[in-house]
């Protein structure tokens, strides 16, 4: 797999790509323990969820652009989503930092981890990168964002929780778009499944192997792997066109938990 | 005399060319510049490039050269972009793209509007004037940028003049074919 020229690390046993980079007022680590949260929605809290949201748009900048880079002969179209993507994953990073700066922030105030690079621009195949980045790790943003929405709104706060809806209205578009190249692709060319397999499976041994340890707690005292996932938002997925056996999978995963009414036959 | 139909098909399939690699030139620069300030900057702006890349290629099929048909500038032009590609400071990347890279590419289109027939050539000449009202907000952003980070300032101000200097006008930048005999397709 090519290392696009930023060199390899090895985090608990899993090779990833070397950070990209950032400003010295950053303090970038490599595990979930090294980072600080807080479960409430206190002013600290805040600025740190938005902060790391910060860095995470920052990284799914910097994957669109290096797939431009790395990938010169994909077709002109996909390119042209992938310069979309790049140039909205930047102005997430800018709203987001005009917030964190409206509430008292500044960059580098907390930690920030840069996984999803280090693991998505390592893989060899474009196919594969819009398996990870657009598949999974935004997919799960709009869970995510689907229910931030309403943590931030009943904290009082409605003005980042217009910025996250504007957000995940972007996100919807990248899945989509990352769904549809996909099924093209393959159509064109049956092998890129295989190629959407391994960085899939690639993926869940990285995962599993970056997982923290039963009990391990991060800087800030928060005990690692207590927070459940958030709620399937079945409505996003939707119109990210994800299939209904997709989603019924998520959901199945999920333990059934949506954030809408359900829609596919399954109990909500 | 205005440009040939075929000599049309080989600026915009150049300015294309250009287009797709600046493009590429700010998308490497993106994960490789520490400050987040200026990587929002390039990133909001690939998309811009990516924009008329794709509408020049949409009119170099209309100019009888093919969907999204690129051509290779002249040598020494396209060596000038090669270097300035690897450029690695920061301030050299900023001010080598908004003073140097920016104002060649005004140049060039401006020349091209000046030598073409602009009833002709209509939508050539739409898609140049979109494209320069598009380079002038760039400059504006940059200016942003500027208030925003002062302390990122080009410690050479010779610096983005080399790449601006290395294509002048239309015919330093774009490899024009020979003549077609008049019962040729363009």
């Amino acid at each position: 797999m090519p290392d696009a020229g930023f060199g390899i690390k090895v985090v608990r046993g899993v090779t990833l790509l070397v950070d990209p980079a950032r400003e010295p007022c950053f303090t970038c680590v490599d595990s979930d323990t090294e980072m600080v949260e807080w479960p409430d929605m206190s002013d600290v809290s805040r600025r740190e969820r938005l902060h790391r949201h910060m860095n995470n748009e920052c990284g799914a900048l910097e994957i669109a652009a290096q797939a431009l880079v790395d990938f010169p002969d994909a077709p002109w179209e996909l390119r042209l989503r992938l310069a979309r993507q790049a140039a909205d994953e930047a102005r997430h990073t800018a709203a987001l930092f005009r917030r964190v700066r409206e509430l008292g922030g500044k960059k580098g105030e907390f930690p920030v981890m840069n996984f999803e690079w280090s693991f998505t621009s390592r893989l060899g195949s474009l196919a594969g990168r819009l398996a990870v980045q657009n598949r999974t790790f935004e997919a799960g943003l709009i869970d995510l964002l689907g229910a931030l929405r309403a943590t931030w709104r009943e904290a009082g706060d409605w003005e980042t929780a217009e910025l996250l809806d504007g957000i995940l209205a972007d996100e919807i578009v990248h899945v989509r778009f990352g769904n549809q190249w996909i099924r093209q692709l393959t159509e064109l060319n049956p092998g890129v499944l295989l190629q959407v397999a391994q960085a899939v499976r690639l993926l869940g041994q990285a995962i599993r192997g970056l997982a923290p340890q039963e009990g391990e707690v991060n800087r800030s005292g928060f005990i690692l792997g207590t927070k459940p996932a958030p709620a399937v938002n079945v409505q996003g997925r939707l119109e990210a066109q994800f299939t209904d056996e997709e989603i019924k999978a998520v959901l199945r995963q999920a333990g059934f938990r949506s954030i809408l009414p359900h829609q596919l036959g399954e109990p909500a | 005399m205005t440009l040939t139909v075929r000599a049309r098909a080989d600026a915009v399939a150049t300015f294309r060319f250009v287009s797709v690699h600046l493009m590429e030139t700010l998308a490497r620069w993106v994960p490789t510049t520490p400050e987040l300030e200026v990587k929002v900057l390039f990133g909001r702006h690939i998309w811009e490039l990516a924009q008329h890349a794709d509408a020049f290629g949409r009119r170099t099929a209309e100019l009888r050269l093919g969907p999204h048909a690129s051509r290779e500038p002249v040598t020494t032009f396209r060596q000038a972009l090669e270097r300035f590609a690897a450029t690695a400071e920061t301030a050299a990347r900023v001010d080598g793209f908004y003073a140097g890279a920016v104002p060649l590419l005004e140049r060039l289109y401006r020349d091209y509007l000046a030598r073409t027939d602009a009833l002709l050539d209509e939508p050539s000449v739409r898609i140049l004037e979109r494209a320069l009202a598009d380079l002038a907000r760039l400059q504006g952003e940059r200016e942003e940028l500027r208030r925003e980070r002062p302390e990122i300032a080009l410690s050479d101000p010779d610096g983005p003049q080399r790449l601006a200097r290395a294509a002048q006008t239309l015919d330093a930048a774009v490899d024009f074919r020979p003549t077609a005999p008049p019962d040729a397709a363009a």
